[in-house]
């Protein structure tokens, strides 16, 4: 490249700059840190109603964080998120690196299969999941077909069924970012080890496994935050039985009209994601400097 | 290349796990399409004969013609909206070095990782603060927010690899800047601007969970309708009109697969 990006010096490079940039800067102010910081204030009001109250006090997170009830909702939406985290990891994986080590030809419909699912309507995916395991569903067929049960079973409405699905609808983001480091790895350093006679487990856990880490990670950060702010799956897949701290949001503003509460859950769900995207990108951040500059080629 | 039990496990855990995703990855699309063609009153699988009823019902349905319309509308307003906002904004990060700018760029970024029940209420506030709740600007603004990263995102990305020396070789021919913009810069920059549309109308055209906050009663989407009735029972209609929407997204990634291919959005 020839021309490098233009420090702004001159009056009709700042104009220009601004002319480009004004129009979105002012868009974000507006529709983002603005919102943003109403929900912020809210989250601190006393009392049940937002409208026309006054004055500040930590009430809404008291409530959220001294009650059993509540702490039980977030310590299921945390181990839905670690746990759909983990098994994106294992199904993910192996579809990642197969599709980076795939020739482009072969590689074309299989990856339309994975963005399907990421740009399909979430309703859409989830009715399908109805469908799919309703009492008149495929998997209840097959399952009474084999004559594994006498008549259909209740397979929705738990936390399985609830799992199954926020795993499907985000694991194609684990496949992508495993697929995009896979690719920057060398096939070479694979037959180098192999010719150091290291078996292909010894292979992936020494070689590909350090390697792949930062995809493998932002990976794990995407579907942990995609799930535990879920809120459509477990309303429509799990039912009463399960409850997130997304529903709960849901709840609180659109049914309860209790904004101050439901702002401070709000809260509280954006800095469990927050603080788990930052803790990523320290432990990425760690991981480069402990393996130095020299990475792989 | 000796085969010891490790690699022998790994191996069969390879040859489990890929299939095993790419069937769950389609099994709800495609359990809805085929579902749709039944010909019986109740929604299973597998169909009840072969039919195309349920689409003319869907067809003839007030409700889910009018939320179709108004979902197209609202992402082709929405896409022209955060293309321009965004080409704008991606090219003056790629070309010039300022203060704030990193703040700029996490910022229009941080749609994508604010979860976005989060979001939602905190738009669906500031909007009736405005007096603004309910109404058909207001989704389109918050559809505006959501659509934007993509676009700023996939821009980026190509303004990254542009060899700037074409364009600077078009002003030594005593091209105007304009005219370099239109016959050299866009024309480069033409692949990632239709990803970018593409992604930005599928992401508006599929989106329910902002608009399910920000969505007025005059203007239902159809994400919104089709979860509305989710919640209360479901037939056959819903699963042909659903079928419309998976064949609209996946028309919608063949037309990517076509001019960029499906490599560069991964």
């Amino acid at each position: 490249m020839a021309v490098r990006a233009s420090q702004v010096e001159t009056a009709g490079a700042r104009t220009r700059l601004l002319l480009l940039l004004l129009p979105l800067a002012a868009f974000l102010f507006a529709f983002l840190v603005l919102p943003m910081l109403g929900l912020l204030r809210t989250s601190f009001l006393p009392g049940e109603r937002s409208f026309g109250a006054t004055g500040f006090s930590f009430e809404q997170y008291v409530k959220f964080l001294g009650d059993g009830y509540y702490l039980g909702v977030l310590a299921e939406t945390i181990g839905f998120g670690v746990a759909a985290a983990f098994v994106s990891l294992v199904l993910g994986f192996p579809v990642g690196y197969s599709l980076a080590r795939l020739p482009p030809s072969k590689r074309r419909w299989r990856l339309i299969i994975v963005i399907l699912p990421l740009t399909l309507s979430l309703v859409v995916v989830v009715f399908g999941w109805l469908v799919l395991l309703g009492r008149n569903g495929l998997v209840n067929s097959v399952l009474v077909g084999l004559g594994v049960f006498e008549t259909p079973q209740r397979l929705l409405f738990n936390r399985a069924a609830v799992l199954v699905v926020l795993v499907q609808q985000f694991l194609p983001f684990m496949i992508l970012s495993v697929m995009s480091v896979v690719t920057q790895i060398s096939p070479a350093l694979e037959q180098a080890a192999a010719n150091l006679h290291a078996n292909r487990f010894t292979t992936f856990r020494r070689v590909i496994l350090p390697l792949a880490m930062p995809g493998i990670l932002s990976g794990m950060t995407l579907v942990f935050i995609l799930s535990a702010s879920a809120f459509i799956t477990p309303r429509l897949i799990g039912g009463s039985k399960v409850q997130m701290v997304g529903s709960l949001v849901f709840e609180q503003v659109t049914a309860i009209l209790n904004w101050p509460f439901g702002s401070a859950m709000a809260f509280v769900l954006l800095v469990l994601t927050l603080v788990v995207t930052i803790g990523t990108n320290a432990a990425l951040a760690r991981l480069f400097i402990s393996r130095g500059i020299s990475r792989a080629p | 290349m000796r085969l010891d039990p490790a690699d022998r496990l790994l191996a069969i855990a390879g040859w489990i796990a890929r299939p095993v995703v790419y069937v769950g990855l389609c099994i709800p699309a495609t359990i809805i399409v085929a579902a749709s063609f039944t010909a019986g009153e109740v929604l299973r699988f597998p169909p009840e004969g072969f039919s195309l009823r349920w689409y003319q019902a869907a067809l003839s349905s007030a409700p889910f013609m009018g939320s179709l319309w108004t979902s197209v509308r609202l992402a082709c307003l929405a896409t022209i909206g955060s293309l321009s906002l965004g080409l704008c904004a991606a090219m003056a990060l790629d070309r010039y070095r300022f203060r704030g700018r990193e703040v700029i760029r996490n910022l229009t970024l941080s749609p994508l990782v604010v979860p976005m029940v989060v979001l939602g209420i905190a738009l669906l506030q500031f909007l009736a603060s405005m007096k603004l709740n309910q109404t058909f600007v207001g989704l389109l603004a918050g559809h505006v927010l959501i659509t934007v990263p993509y676009v700023v995102r996939t821009l980026s990305a190509s303004l990254v690899l542009f060899d700037r020396s074409i364009e600077q070789a078009a002003a030594n021919l005593r091209a105007p800047p304009w005219r370099v913009l239109r016959l050299v810069t866009l024309p480069i920059l033409f692949p990632a601007i239709i990803s970018a549309t593409v992604f930005a109308f599928v992401t508006s055209f599929g989106n329910v969970t902002l608009s399910i906050f920000l969505g007025t009663s005059q203007a239902t989407t159809l994400p919104v309708q089709i979860f509305t009735y989710v919640e209360q029972n479901y037939d056959p209609v819903l699963a042909a009109v659903s079928a419309v929407v998976i064949i609209v997204t996946l028309a919608m990634i063949l037309v990517i697969e076509k001019v960029v291919g499906v490599e560069k959005v991964a």
